[in-house]
């Protein structure tokens, strides 16, 4: 093996990636909680909806769900314009992936829902709360509480997912290394730097995570 | 007018099969009338039906001269602003402590202001012997503190009626005469209650009437001195004497 690790001279490109990452965070926020607020109300419809809006959501959350987020996007980047809908990268990128965490999160908080004690609806139910009131007040924090750790996970997911964003150079982390790498042709450095930058990203998200989760919804996650 | 009539009703939970038939019942302002009877004879259901909890398949009932639509949400709003029930498993919200599983209905269903809201809440609170555990969670109470809050969340809706569902078997036997004192002060306040107990000395001692149910019908109604002590329906006695024996 004669190839000569060059770390010292990709980090200087370090504060360049590391901007990139907060591209990637951005990403990832906006995608989980557009997704969760789909995933809600997805979730409220195969509840309590009737049996048509059950199979519309259905279909939807099947089709996302069974194929790669990757091809949704590409679908929306390179399709949509021919029908006259021309998107940015970055705005590609999210849609695909908010659609595709609403598929999800559809599912994960309908779980959420079917767990809730029927003793508690039928308290919410007398007290006199309407559907969106037991929606806001007793079944939501159920879901933040129970499911927590599919929720934390799912988050970890789409940070990792927005670096299919550096396919459409959008210039988000994986998009900035790909950047470097080409012009400095030092392409295990800078992935290594990279995936190092991940690491912490998600190391971070989930400390935050957990502590959110202990003091907001007194789960008992622990931090590390 | 009675506070609460109810005519002719009959309720089922799978069709065809009825758990209540023919259920007559007035209950007077004030009054507070206890359900007794096996289990499996209706109470719960009963109160489940006025609580507006199961639609009935057919009959009346009217609260306060106005007749309730079991299938109209005005109708049920205004039924549910006059009826708050306490039910046998407590049914607290897991994710509220215990001031917020008390103030959430006066505050965000009423629109009530907080800090009155809050004040009440402490009072009750103090009432029901809870003084000091307004930030604890319901799974870190008690079966009988637990209930208690349950009591006390229900009365800070300021109902007119009050629908009690077994609310004593899981208090401590030292717990049932606080729950009893504020029963009667409720009773002297002019609440209506209507309660189902299987503690017959409790009952005995709070109901103004009586009220035995079996298979899903009122067998008898009476003061409690007539259904304890001189039963006229067969069924009647033989609940009471087997009751009493136990």
């Amino acid at each position: 093996m004669d190839y000569t690790f060059q770390f010292g001279v990709i980090a200087k490109h370090l504060p360049y990636l590391i901007g990139g990452a907060w591209l990637s965070l951005l990403l990832a926020f906006l995608a989980f909680w557009a997704g969760a607020v789909i995933g809600l109300l997805g979730a409220m419809g195969k509840t309590f909806g009737g049996r048509v809006l059950y199979r519309v959501i259905d279909v939807y959350v099947v089709f996302f769900t069974n194929t790669p987020a990757l091809v949704q996007i590409y679908v929306i980047f390179y399709g949509l314009p021919d029908l006259g809908i021309v998107l940015s990268p970055f705005n590609s990128v999210l849609l695909g992936l908010t659609l595709n965490c609403g598929a999800y999160l559809t599912e994960i908080q309908r779980a959420g829902f079917q767990s809730v004690r029927r003793e508690e609806l039928e308290a919410a139910e007398t007290l006199g709360m309407s559907l969106w009131q037991t929606v806001r007040y007793v079944i939501a924090p159920h879901i933040a509480k129970t499911l927590y750790a599919p929720l934390s996970n799912f988050y970890i997911w789409i940070v990792l997912g927005s670096s299919m964003a550096g396919i459409f150079a959008v210039e988000e982390l994986t998009g900035r290394a790909i950047n470097v790498s080409s012009s400095t042709f030092r392409t295990i450095e800078v992935f290594t730097y990279t995936a190092g930058i991940y690491v912490v990203l998600t190391v971070v998200a989930s400390a935050l995570l957990a502590l959110i989760g202990r003091h907001a919804f007194r789960v008992k996650a622990r931090i590390f | 007018m009675p506070h609460l009539e109810i005519a002719d009703l009959s309720a089922s939970y799978e069709k065809g099969v009825d758990v209540l038939s023919g259920i007559d019942l007035q209950v007077e302002r004030g009054e507070i009338l206890s359900l007794i009877g096996p289990s499996g004879s209706g109470k719960s259901t009963l109160l489940r039906v006025i609580v507006g909890l199961l639609p009935p398949d057919s009959g009346r009932m009217v609260v306060d001269g106005t007749p309730v639509n079991f299938h109209d949400k005005r109708s049920l709003r205004d039924l549910r602003g006059r009826c708050a029930i306490v039910f046998q498993q407590y049914n607290l919200f897991q994710n509220m402590n215990v001031m917020r599983n008390v103030t959430i209905a006066p505050t965000k269903i009423k629109k009530r202001a907080a800090a009155s809201v809050r004040a009440e809440a402490e009072a009750l609170l103090e009432k029901v012997g809870l003084g000091d555990k307004h930030d604890a969670y319901p799974d870190e109470l008690s079966g009988g503190q637990q209930q208690r809050v349950a009591i006390a969340r229900a009365l800070a809706l300021k109902p007119e009626i009050l629908l009690l569902d077994e609310v004593t078997s899981a208090l401590d036997p030292e717990l049932v005469n606080e729950v009893l004192d504020a029963v009667r002060v409720l009773a002297g306040e002019g609440m209506t209650m209507v309660v189902v107990s299987h503690e017959m000395g409790f009952v005995r001692e709070v109901s103004t009437r009586v009220a035995m149910m079996d298979e899903g019908r009122i067998v008898e109604t009476g003061t409690p001195e007539e259904i304890f002590d001189r039963p006229s329906a067969g069924r009647t006695r033989d609940f009471v004497a087997k009751i009493l024996r136990g």
